[in-house]
């Protein structure tokens, strides 16, 4: 019964996933083109400001910089929208009994998606640029797992309590936008005094992007260690939000609609 | 021995909404409700604006949790007559036919198999796959009505609309309504003000009041009640 209907709620989220994508390319004049377009830009912006203006004299800064963002961005961007997953769905939530954890699950596929499409012209920018896969490149497996079990954590996380003060909306766009700084998009760990690395790598995406980093322009295996913390506190934090999601379930719908 | 499908003891809902930090506001749509539910029957909910029919209507749906009090299911599916359910008006006919389909609890291959009379029912085959947003209202209507009829609850909660669309529509998608609440085993809970379409489709009938049921019984008795007690059912 438990795994018929995870089977029916699992084909919903993907279609509904792949509807919101279409319709969302329907909506400009060049469509899809706009979730590589979108990054470009962005990736651009960040370039001509860290690169350019403000020389850091780091070597290889550009795909330093890129490796960051487009991890910091898939994070950021799919925690945004599931900050709106509940509160978007409550017309829908108020006709048809549906688990709430299905709507923040549909934003986590949505920019899953994007951010897949965004990660491939990564890798082929760092072979271009001269950075060529080796064998550390197995390491991407758990990594890539441990960044998406830390983003569903706080994507979730933010769906479960956003109805209850829609103001934490604002809320978590400056924490996001605070985190960002300290994350280490733009700079290296070394940037950080001694005494204080363990607290910069407290932050689950700055242990992250080092770890990328390291996997994907030295060759090296990431510093495990630096990452440990990172699995327990995406964990933690995946059971609290799924605990809070199903323990209000049915009050989501009086908070939003009603 | 009539076999019960859903008991509601002393069930409660209240509405709790922090609107500002200086403004809250709290409310029981429903005070107190013992309502049961038998299999089989028909059972119509009148009562003013505001009486808590629609609130009932979800709790009983499974999308409210009761505050205080108590709703036991023995086992059986319960849906609302959910019409255009999600949909995405930049999406064509027949993609929103599979995702209104899904979030109604419809299984893919279900509505695959469906999908053709579906959209002869809507007499849409025409422009099934043109964005919905190019739809007429009453196209939109249709459409939302052809797939909505499609689920099969064991309980189907009505709640005041009972077919939609123009004058020839309207006719053909109520027939099909009306066709689904007299079928012999299937629970219905109807919201209405229609008086003559609850005794013809009605067999018991409970007259809701500020957030209780003040009488429930055989549906003359009830609309005179409730008449009597100034409500108009017209």
């Amino acid at each position: 019964m438990i795994r018929d209907k995870s089977i029916v709620y699992g084909g919903l989220i993907l279609y509904k996933a792949v509807a919101e994508l279409k319709a969302e390319a329907a909506r400009t004049y060049l469509s899809f083109l706009w979730w590589v377009l979108e990054p470009l830009m962005t990736m651009a912006i960040f370039y001509l400001v860290f690169g350019l203006f403000l020389q850091s004299g780091r070597k290889d800064f550009v795909p330093f910089l890129l490796i960051g963002l487009i991890f910091w961005n898939g994070f950021s961007n799919t925690v945004l929208h599931g900050a709106s997953a509940l509160l978007d769905n409550g017309p829908l939530m108020l006709q048809t009994y549906i688990p709430k954890w299905v709507f923040p699950l549909i934003v986590v596929v949505m920019d899953g998606i994007k951010f897949a499409l965004v990660f491939v012209l990564l890798l082929l920018y760092l072979w271009l640029y001269g950075f060529r896969p080796t064998w550390s490149y197995l390491a991407l497996i758990p990594l890539l797992g441990i960044w998406m079990t830390w983003t569903v954590a706080a994507t979730l996380l933010a769906a479960a309590l956003v109805p209850f003060l829609p103001d934490l909306r604002l809320l978590i766009a400056s924490l996001l936008q605070l985190m960002f700084f300290a994350s280490g998009v733009f700079f290296a760990a070394d940037a950080i005094p001694e005494s204080y690395r363990a607290w910069f790598y407290a932050n689950p995406m700055a242990a992250l992007i080092t770890a990328f980093r390291a996997v994907l322009m030295e060759g090296t295996w990431p510093m495990w260690s630096n990452l440990w913390p990172v699995v327990l506190e995406s964990g933690g934090l995946l059971v609290v939000a799924v605990l809070m999601l199903w323990r209000w379930d049915r009050l989501y719908p009086k908070l939003i609609g009603g | 021995m009539r076999r019960l499908v859903l008991e509601i003891r002393g069930a409660g809902v209240r509405y709790r909404q922090p609107r500002t930090w200086r403004h809250r506001s709290q409310r029981w749509a429903l005070r107190e409700v013992n309502l049961e539910l038998y299999h089989g029957e028909s059972l119509a909910l009148v009562g003013g604006n505001g009486a808590g029919k629609s609130t009932l209507l979800k709790l009983i749906a499974g999308i409210f949790a009761p505050d205080r009090g108590r709703v036991i299911n023995h086992g059986v599916s319960v849906s609302l007559l959910a019409l255009q359910l999600g949909f995405i008006p930049y999406l064509s006919g027949r993609d929103n036919i599979f995702l209104s389909g899904l979030l109604l609890g419809l299984r893919y291959k279900e509505i695959a198999r469906r999908l053709e009379s579906i959209v002869e029912f809507a007499e849409l085959a025409h422009c099934i796959d043109d964005p919905v947003r190019t739809y007429s209202t009453g196209m939109q209507m249709r459409l939302g009505f052809s797939i909505a009829i499609q689920i099969e609850p064991d309980v189907l909660l009505v709640d005041e609309v009972l077919g939609v669309g123009d004058a020839a529509f309207h006719r053909k998608s109520s027939q099909a309504l009306r066709e689904k609440i007299l079928a012999h085993d299937k629970t219905v809970v109807l919201v209405s003000h229609q008086k003559e379409t609850i005794k013809e489709l009605c067999n018991r009938a409970a007259w809701m009041d500020q957030g209780t049921i003040r009488a429930a019984g055989p549906v003359d008795e009830i609309l005179a009640l409730y008449e009597a007690n100034g409500g108009t059912p017209s």
